[in-house]
This record gives C-alpha cells, sequence and structure tokens, in this order.
C-alpha cells in the first residue's frame, strides 16, 4: 500500500506543479479514482469530489398498519427517534445540518410537512435547520436521500439528512375528489388510476410470471428475513421507539418498546400461500400474500461531504454514487426496476456484474420476479435480508429503509462487498434506483472489476 | 477503425522497427498505481483496418514502458513498476515468457529503450534515481548510472552514436551521458520543474528536446546550453513524452496529462501543426512509424489505443 501510495505522490506532483492553469481541477479530480477524495485534494485547489458521504441510516421497525406496533403512533413520532438516532449516533451539532428533506406519500402535502417540523423539534433541532418533503411515490424516501446527496455535490451545504416517513394507519391510500373524464381518452392517463394489485397482474400475465414462482418468491423473503431477524443482523439498523398502544378489545392504553418488524411470517410456506385467493382479480395470482405488506415506519440517512466526515472522524458507512429515475408504461408499473437499475449502473460507470448486492423493493412478487429474471441477477446478491413481502412498505419510508438495510449489510459483507444498489418501481409507471459505495473502499485501491481469469496469463504473474 | 481497447490504461506505445503493422502497447491496472499489468501485441488488420491482439503478456505489476528489440523481429523488453526489467518473446506463447526478468531496480521502472545504433543493448530509466544500461546475452545489467537525484523518468539513446545517450529526471536537470565515460558529459538544467521526457533529433545529432511538467517542451543544442534553441507552448498541462519524427528534422510529437496528442514543427513560426483530442484521459504513450511516413499512435488512460495518419480523424 505505501508502494501505491507513494507512486500517486510522484504521479500527483506531475499535475500539481502545473497547477496554475484554470482547467486544472478538472484534471486533478480524475485521479480521484484512485486518491480517494480526502482532504488532501482539497487543499491542492482540486474540488473535493463533493460525494456525499459519511452515512450514517436508521430506520424505525416496519410495523403492520393497524394492527401493528405504530397503529396508535402519530405519524411525527416514527420520524422523530431516527431524526435522533443519527444526532446521538455521531455527536454532530443539529445546527450544523443544512437540510432534512423527507419522503411521503399518502398524508395530506401541508400537514405531513409540518408534522415533519414538528418533529425535527422533537428530535432535537434547533429553528434554523429546515425541513422539506418529497412525494414521488413508493422512491420518496430514496428520492429524498438523492436530494440530499445533490445538494450537498451542487454545494447548497455540506450536512443534510434524507428520510422517509410513512403511517399506512393514519393515510390508507385513497382518492380525493372525482376523477378527470379526459382520463378516459387518454389509455396512459387512465392506466394510472389502475388499483397496484391489478398493474400486478398484468406484469405476471404479460410477462409470464406463474403463481408457483410469485409464492415461491414471497417464501424466500419471509424466510431470509426470519433469518436475518433472528441472527440480530437488523439490530444495528433498528432504533427502538417507546409508544403507546391501546388494546382493541380492553381499550386500555399501555406503553411498548417496538424494536422488531411485527410483519415477518417465519413459517410461510407455498402451501400456506397456495391456499390464499387473488385479491384483485378472478384467476388472477397475485394475494394478500405475495404483495407487500402495508405497513408504518420511518428511515434516516445522514449524508455529508466525505472530507467532512474526515475532518470530524466520522466513519463513512457509504457513498453514493448515482441514481436514475426512469418511467415506464403505467399499466406494468412493476418493472420500473428493470430500466432504472441499468440507467443507474450506468451513470455510476459500472456494469450490472459489479454491483454485489441489491435491495429491490417488493412491491409485489410479480414484478420482482420480473425485474430479477430480466437483469438476469443472481437470486444470491438480491435481498439477502428478506424484502417488503416480508419486512412490509411504508410507501415514503421504504427508500430509506432499505438504504439502512443496504449499508449494513455491505459493511457486515466487508470489502468484497463493494457496490450496492437500491431500486424500487413507483406507482403511475416511473422507477428509481441508486448505487452505493461501500465507505472504507474508497480510502483503499481496489479494482471495481476483477481480473477476468484468461489463459494469456504469463508465467511470472501473480 | 484502428482503435483497440486495453483493459487497462495505456502507458507506452511503440511501432515495431520490422512489421510496419505491428505496435506493442504496454498498460497497467488502476493508472499505474497499482494492481497488474499487460502488454499487448496488435496487429493493424490492412483489410478490415482494425487492430487485431496477436499476443497480450501479464506481469504482476504495471508496465510502464516497452520497446522492440532492434535486432530480431518478435523480441522486446518491458519496464515494470515493480522494478522488473523484462524480455519477451511475442512469437513465443504466454507460458514460456518471459524469456528473461533482470530485478535490479529499486523501484518502478518508467522507461526502456533500445539501442538503435549498436542493437545489442537497451537502457532503463527508473524511479530509484538510476538508469541501468542492458545487454541481452549479460545475466545482469553491464553499468547502472548514478547521478540523478530523483526520479529519472526516461532515457535515450543518440540516433548517430552508439554510446551516447540522455536521460530526463524530476531533478530538473537532462543529463547527457557516454557509456564508455565514467561520469556524465553533460549536464542540462533544461526546466525549472520536473522532466518527464527527452528525444534526440534523428537529423541533427546535437539538437535534444525535453518536455517537462512546465506544461512546455523545449529544444536544445547541447553545444549551447545557456538557453533553449525553441520553446514549445500549447499544452495546459505536463508533458507527459515527446518523440522526433523519424523521416522529417522539424517535427516533433508529444502527449500530455492534459490528455491530447500534439505534432510540432520546432523551427516553424507558428509551431502546433496538429491538436489530437480523440482521447479522454491522460495519454500515456506516442509513437510515429519509421516504416510508414505520417502514420502516429497514441495510447492513454482511457484504456484506447489509436493508430491513424498525421492529417485524418484517429476515431473515423
Amino acid at each position: 500500500m505505501e508502494k501505491a501510495i507513494n507512486r500517486q505522490r510522484v504521479l500527483l506532483q506531475h499535475l500539481l506543479s502545473s497547477s496554475s492553469s484554470p482547467g486544472n481541477a478538472r484534471i486533478v479530480s480524475r485521479l480521484d479514482l484512485v486518491e480517494a477524495d480526502d482532504g488532501s485534494l482539497d487543499s491542492a485547489g482540486a474540488p473535493a469530489r463533493s460525494t456525499a458521504g459519511g452515512f450514517r441510516a436508521y430506520r424505525t421497525a416496519l410495523c403492520k398498519s393497524k394492527r401493528g406496533g405504530f397503529k396508535d403512533t402519530h405519524p411525527d413520532d416514527l420520524l422523530a427517534p431516527v431524526l435522533k438516532a443519527l444526532l446521538d449516533a455521531t455527536k454532530l451539532d443539529p445546527s450544523e445540518v443544512g437540510d432534512i428533506v423527507v419522503g411521503t406519500v399518502l398524508a395530506p402535502g401541508s400537514q405531513r410537512a409540518s408534522e415533519c417540523r414538528m418533529a425535527a423539534f422533537y428530535a432535537g433541532f434547533p429553528e434554523t435547520v429546515p425541513i422539506r418533503t418529497v412525494n414521488r411515490q413508493c422512491s420518496s424516501g430514496l428520492q429524498a436521500v438523492a436530494d440530499v446527496a445533490a445538494a450537498i455535490k451542487a454545494g447548497f451545504y455540506d450536512i443534510g439528512i434524507g428520510a422517509g416517513l410513512e403511517s399506512m394507519t393514519s393515510n390508507p391510500m385513497a382518492w380525493e375528489g372525482s376523477i378527470n373524464p379526459k382520463a378516459k381518452i387518454y389509455t396512459q392517463a387512465q392506466d394510472c388510476l389502475l388499483p397496484m394489485g391489478i398493474t400486478s397482474e398484468n406484469v405476471a400475465h404479460r410477462f409470464g410470471v406463474t403463481r408457483q414462482e410469485q409464492d415461491q418468491a414471497a417464501v424466500e423473503s419471509h424466510r431470509k428475513a426470519a433469518a436475518a431477524t433472528a441472527a440480530g443482523k437488523f439490530k444495528d439498523e433498528i432504533v427502538p421507539v417507546t409508544t403507546k398502544i391501546v388494546d382493541p378489545k380492553t381499550g386500555e392504553e399501555k406503553e411498548i418498546t417496538v424494536s422488531v418488524d411485527d410483519g415477518i411470517r417465519p413459517g410461510t410456506s407455498i402451501s400456506g400461500l397456495a391456499k390464499l385467493k387473488a385479491v384483485f382479480k378472478k384467476d388472477g395470482s397475485t394475494t394478500a400474500g405475495n404483495s407487500s405488506q402495508v405497513s408504518d415506519g420511518a428511515g434516516a440517512v445522514l449524508l455529508m461531504k466525505r472530507s467532512l466526515a474526515v475532518q470530524k472522524g466520522l466513519p463513512v458507512l457509504g457513498v453514493f454514487r448515482s441514481f436514475a429515475a426512469v418511467g415506464v408504461d403505467p399499466a406494468v408499473m412493476g418493472i420500473g426496476p428493470a430500466v432504472a437499475i441499468p440507467a443507474a449502473v450506468k451513470s455510476a460507470g459500472l456494469e450490472l456484474d459489479d454491483v454485489d448486492l441489491f435491495e429491490i423493493n417488493e412491491a409485489f412478487a410479480s414484478q420482482f420476479v420480473y425485474c430479477r429474471k430480466k437483469l438476469e441477477l443472481d437470486p444470491e446478491k438480491v435481498n439477502v435480508n428478506g424484502g417488503a413481502m416480508a419486512i412490509g412498505h411504508p410507501l415514503g419510508a421504504t427508500g430509506a429503509r432499505c438504504v439502512a438495510t443496504l449499508l449494513h449489510e455491505m459493511k457486515r459483507r466487508g470489502k468484497d462487498c463493494r457496490f450496492g444498489v437500491i431500486s424500487m418501481c413507483i406507482g403511475t409507471g416511473m422507477g428509481a434506483a441508486a448505487v452505493f459505495e461501500r465507505g472504507d473502499n474508497v480510502d483503499v485501491l481496489t479494482n471495481a472489476r476483477k481480473v477476468q481469469p484468461n489463459n494469456l496469463l504469463s508465467r511470472d504473474a501473480l | 477503425m484502428p482503435i483497440f481497447k486495453a483493459g487497462f490504461s495505456g502507458q507506452a506505445v511503440r511501432f515495431s522497427p520490422f512489421y510496419e503493422n505491428r505496435v506493442l502497447v504496454a498498460t497497467a491496472q488502476n493508472f499505474g498505481i497499482i494492481g497488474n499489468g499487460r502488454v499487448h501485441v496488435l496487429d493493424l488488420d490492412p483489410v478490415t483496418g482494425s487492430l487485431l491482439e496477436i499476443r497480450a503478456f501479464d506481469t504482476a505489476d504495471g508496465v510502464y514502458d516497452c520497446a522492440w528489440s532492434e535486432v530480431h523481429e518478435s523480441l522486446f523488453a518491458s519496464a515494470v513498476a515493480d522494478g522488473h526489467v523484462k524480455l519477451w518473446d511475442a512469437a513465443l506463447p504466454p507460458t514460456s515468457n518471459p524469456v528473461l526478468s533482470f530485478k535490479e531496480h529499486g523501484r518502478e521502472v518508467h522507461s526502456v529503450d533500445w539501442n538503435p545504433v549498436r542493437r545489442d543493448s537497451f537502457l532503463t530509466a527508473s524511479w530509484d534515481d538510476t538508469v541501468k544500461l542492458w545487454a541481452v546475452d549479460r545475466p545482469a545489467s553491464v553499468r547502472t548510472f548514478r547521478e540523478h537525484a530523483y526520479c529519472v523518468y526516461s532515457a535515450s539513446w543518440s540516433p548517430r552514436h552508439a554510446d551516447i545517450f540522455a536521460s530526463a529526471s524530476g531533478d530538473c536537470t537532462v543529463r547527457v551521458w557516454d557509456v564508455r565515460e565514467p561520469v556524465s558529459t553533460l549536464t542540462i538544467p533544461a526546466h525549472e520543474h520536473e522532466i518527464l521526457s527527452c528525444d534526440w533529433n534523428k537529423y541533427d545529432q546535437c539538437c535534444l528536446a525535453t518536455a517537462s511538467i512546465d506544461k512546455s517542451i523545449r529544444v536544445w543544442d547541447i553545444r549551447n546550453i545557456r538557453a533553449p534553441l525553441n520553446r514549445l507552448e500549447g499544452h495546459t498541462f505536463a508533458v507527459r513524452k515527446i518523440k522526433f519524427s523519424p523521416h522529417r528534422m522539424n517535427l516533433l510529437l508529444s502527449c500530455s496529462y492534459d490528455m491530447t496528442v500534439c505534432l510540432w514543427d520546432y523551427q516553424a513560426e507558428d509551431a502546433l501543426l496538429a491538436r489530437y483530442d480523440q482521447h479522454t484521459e491522460f495519454v500515456g504513450g506516442i509513437d510515429m512509424s519509421v516504416l510508414v511516413e505520417g502514420m502516429l499512435a497514441s495510447a492513454g488512460w482511457d484504456e484506447l489505443v489509436y493508430v491513424w495518419q498525421h492529417g485524418t480523424d484517429p476515431r473515423l
């Protein structure tokens, strides 16, 4: 390693001594790839490759809506603990945070924005720290993280929080008011009104995903999630939330601490799921068992300029590499990840093979199985700790939940797991995906791609 | 389209002195900072015009330079970052290569140059501040030249005298040596910054060009080193390599960290004749064909190797 550092020093010298020209910054940043964008480059006049790094990512447990642990919890009480956990873990001065962006979907916009602002106060943020919400349906949480990363990159601020919040207990999916009759003329606009379950049936039908495959995926999801919970893998990412719950029979109110996802059913079996009836369509294949669960929960991700994290001595959990949102046919909105993932991976300068771990939201088994097959992903790399069918899918929070799960799993897996991808389909026909890199990989020189074994290898090559 | 995509960053490219359509490309993984290296032997297919790989040889560390033997059509030497100097036979399969391997340099070997006059020996310049002279039939280096105070980036034989060469160093000097003499015969403080490359004019035995990280190229008459004959300015970053034309006395080719390859007429008022910007990363190596006038080659950190005729667009 010392040798590599010396080599960098010699080569960097070639660039620095001629540094008076204005174009220099751009060129020096090319060495970033190997130099890791630390403070040393900043001082040389190069732009800190302002990749937002220095992540911390936490989430609440996800609980079944209306029946689970958070059924009597105010939405702001879900958000506040994860925000506070970020501050507690990093000992960060909350006034340094430049913005908080919260992805949230179902609640009325202005009310939710107010709730979020209130949650920030509960968490101990001063009035000087602003907060806003973002709504890109199911990818809102990821969009929030991407927005913060982009703002940091743009130099608007150095530290930000991307979060997600959804209480499907408080805000069930519904349409308010009448529907514009014009929608009938535009097929795709009309398709935006399809219940999500129907779009799932469409995916299954159009791309030939069988009921058997879907049920199998659901069983796997529960099995993996149960195994991960049993192994304590979620302990690092879940912030215990102390809240109250009302016993539906006695009406008695008591205090509980929720620290485990309550939707996971370890005993889920193919034969059990096979008994369930299709919900959305007669002779359909989408059932309650192979769809995501309706849940309550929140998640939050702390992002900052990498150089700042280094300066503060904070360990870097991951680096936000790229983000892409794409549009697809609303009638088969579930195929979004199959389009978004290649787009995000490409913009990160990678190929699909470079990615070691995928977190793809399981809105429905049909679309999840389709995307996995379409991209020819190794099932061993996808949703290794289960997905939304077992853990739950609180719409706005899902993105942030996935970041927490992905980054912690990447941390556990060590250096062999360098790049991870998060993706989800989006109602009304879209997909979003983001590429993350393991934080500590940036500090060392590793190869994005292993050298393929070849028969050209000469006698003395390693 | 004579473009070749190497797997690693291109560090050097050399036309074969025996076959007009053959080139040698030295590459290194991760820009030569860490990882493996590979040397590609490429042939320009006369029918399709594409560059085809004939052989590739892997090494344990990045390859910074390579040079064809002037005496044997398939033999070539390579400068490896781990301090090795290796000789390869392109006619033999990788399993029978390298034919010779010398480990004497204490640090990265940055350049290798085959003697074009006597043809039996070659020079290597290393970041261990030394230049070494080698002969193919000797088990170890013939001589080590220690005078530079910092990395020696290149050593270049005089095209006229069998025993004279120049070395360019990060100590801001170029030294001229006669291998029969115990010490260097001339020291030129050619630039105020590190000097990365030097080359002799093929038609004027006293004319030497130097390239520096100060972005300039200077042309010297070694009989009067108080001031350069010419200063060529136009690169916007360190000039990494320069090469005089084998065909025209006034022409020289350069490549730079500004990602361009430039052709100069050092005696003309408007010295810059052409600027080629086909590369999207630092350009590591360039060469001008001895056998085909105006045929140029470049290799860059974008892993691409281009071979083209001067005046045409390398990308087409």
